[in-house]
């Protein structure tokens, strides 16, 4: 396995005139746990569509264990072992939770192919992210906090070794929040994954990650450990900045 | 394997729907003829459309594609290999139009696929004015209405037999989960395009090789005839009201809506078009699943079914 997982390097993306991304250089290694925080505005969801395959970028390249992506397609993304969920949680809703897990384990052109056992590794699943109980009902008709836990079973189920995960704990008390953390946490240990967190709960992101990324207007103001980050200048001007506008 | 005794009925119903041309007057073999008709055309619509959402008005085009296809094999060639190359020759068109516009979503899709074969047609018109300088055909050497029913019976469960194996395999997983949310499918692995490729091509065959079955009653054909657009329309309303998302939706639709159309039309002369049309907007408005919805064995059905996977 290489050093580098997640290579980014100048990556810009224009939506007309106005720069949602500009020049982004960013690294990750294998198992590594990074958190991404930012404004509102910042760029941070526009990142996780480019490394999905959702958004192309303008310019710049983007590379997994070595292999370029550039115009391929998002199904490609989660071939090579990139996995996501959404803000809004985007679960096929016409479908059972149980159906929605299943989804990433039975087809044979998933990473590392098809799932030996599909019925038996669904239910894992199901069962890690405690959805056991719920497995028989339709998808939206989980509340809202359940179904990222759906997201992140969905994501799973197609064997990543990249789980990207926008704002899973929005919504969550701070106890709630804490236990999401520490879920993460343990499922990244088991399957030796990287982890890319965005995160509007800063406080409880700076407790759980290795390494913290800053966006700002679509640049990286600050990337180191979480002590470094929060004693940057330029990242608390930036926090003060917003909260006094 | 426990549900054997269904096998053993649908074996039985079409068993006793092969052998009507024995047993029955000729205008009730001429209503089977098209209710089968119809519940392969809306079969197949919902076999791709019902699952992905996406509202394809290329059956038309389909049907007339087969009949032409028809009308110049006919006579030189077996009667079941006629019908057959009108099924491929519609799916032929399929992968590509699939190709072109399958990238387009919601309603740019269903226009093109509209605007499509309205082309197909009038370059029909045109090519069979400048190089044969006439516009129709004749269908010469008809197989006997018995054969006709038959082969359009065959296809009609042919039609079901795909739907059937489309909706429970992982396939049809796929198809349903384009239709639930596209995008993530994509991020989940699955390559969509192709997919949906796949599924409409497979609902193009059934659809080519009936109007290449079905022409040959009319003894001369047109391409206004043949590539008309009420083909696709009766295709949607009888697979929405019977309810796309189920087996049985679309056959239950096919045989209500071809014996109130033959009721009425008997009954009504002048208007039956019009109470046809009430009736179905009633039952769009009323039964918003479909028939298939409310019938009786189809909720026991499920009942036994959910009893049966949680033991």
């Amino acid at each position: 396995m290489p050093e580098t997982l997640l290579q980014l390097s100048g990556l810009t993306v224009r939506f007309g005139g106005i720069a949602a991304l500009s020049g982004v250089t960013f690294t990750a290694g294998p198992s590594e746990f990074v958190g991404i925080i930012g404004p509102n505005g910042a760029g941070k969801t526009t990142l996780f569509n480019v490394m999905s395959g959702m958004v192309a970028p303008t310019d710049g390249a983007f590379r997994i264990a070595g292999v370029d992506l550039a115009g391929k397609r998002a199904h490609v993304f989660n071939r090579m072992g990139i996995a996501r969920t959404f803000q809004t949680a985007r679960v096929f809703r016409n479908l059972t939770v149980r159906e929605n897990v299943q989804f990433g384990l039975r087809f044979p052109w998933r990473r590392g192919g098809r799932a030996t056992d599909v019925q038996a590794e669904t239910d894992d699943l199901l069962a890690r992210l405690g959805l056991i109980d719920e497995a028989q009902i339709a998808a939206d008709s989980l509340p809202p906090t359940r179904q990222r836990l759906l997201e992140i079973a969905m994501a799973l189920a197609t064997n990543p070794r990249l789980l990207l995960l926008d704002e899973v704990a929005a919504g969550l008390t701070q106890s709630e929040a804490e236990a999401m953390a520490s879920l993460i946490q343990s499922i990244r240990r088991e399957r030796n994954i990287s982890v890319i967190w965005i995160e509007h709960n800063v406080v409880t992101l700076m407790r759980t990650v290795e390494r913290v990324m800053v966006l700002h207007h679509g640049e990286v103001l600050a990337d180191g450990s979480p002590r470094e980050v929060a004693q940057d200048q330029s990242v608390i001007d930036a926090y003060l900045g917003e909260t006094a506008e | 394997m426990r549900p054997a005794p269904t096998w053993i009925l649908i074996v039985l119903l079409v068993a006793c729907l092969a052998i009507l041309p024995w047993i029955t007057s000729v205008f009730v073999l001429s209503l089977a003829l098209s209710i089968a008709m119809y519940a392969g055309l809306a079969l197949s619509w919902a076999m791709f459309s019902g699952a992905t959402g996406y509202v394809a008005l290329s059956s038309s085009a389909f049907f007339g594609l087969g009949a032409y296809t028809c009308a110049i094999l006919l006579g030189s060639w077996p009667w079941p290999v006629v019908v057959v190359c009108g099924g491929l020759i519609a799916t032929l068109l399929a992968l590509l139009l699939g190709l072109c516009v399958l990238h387009l979503r919601g309603t740019y899709f269903a226009i093109l696929t509209f605007g499509i074969s309205e082309l197909l047609k009038n370059l029909i018109i045109y090519v069979e004015k400048s190089e044969f300088g006439t516009v129709g055909r004749l269908m010469i050497g008809a197989p006997p209405d018995n054969v006709i029913y038959w082969t359009v019976l065959a296809l009609a469960v042919l039609a079901a037999a795909i739907y059937w194996l489309v909706a429970r395999s992982d396939f049809g997983a796929a198809l349903r989960a384009i239709g639930s949310d596209e995008d993530r499918a994509a991020t989940l692995g699955l390559n969509v395009r192709n997919a949906k490729v796949v599924g409409f091509c497979l609902s193009a065959f059934v659809p080519g090789a009936i109007g290449a079955a079905v022409s040959v009653r009319w003894t001369y054909i047109d391409p206004h005839i043949v590539f008309n657009p009420f083909i696709v329309f009766q295709a949607i309303l009888i697979a929405t009201i019977g309810g796309p998302t189920r087996l049985g939706g679309p056959i239950l639709g096919a045989v209500v809506f071809g014996v109130l159309e033959e009721t009425l039309r008997l009954n009504f002369e002048h208007y039956y078009l019009m109470l046809l049309g009430v009736l179905l907007i009633l039952s769009v408005l009323y039964i918003p699943n479909g028939l298939a919805s409310i019938t009786l064995p189809h909720r026991l059905r499920r009942a036994k079914g959910v009893e049966r996977s949680r033991a």
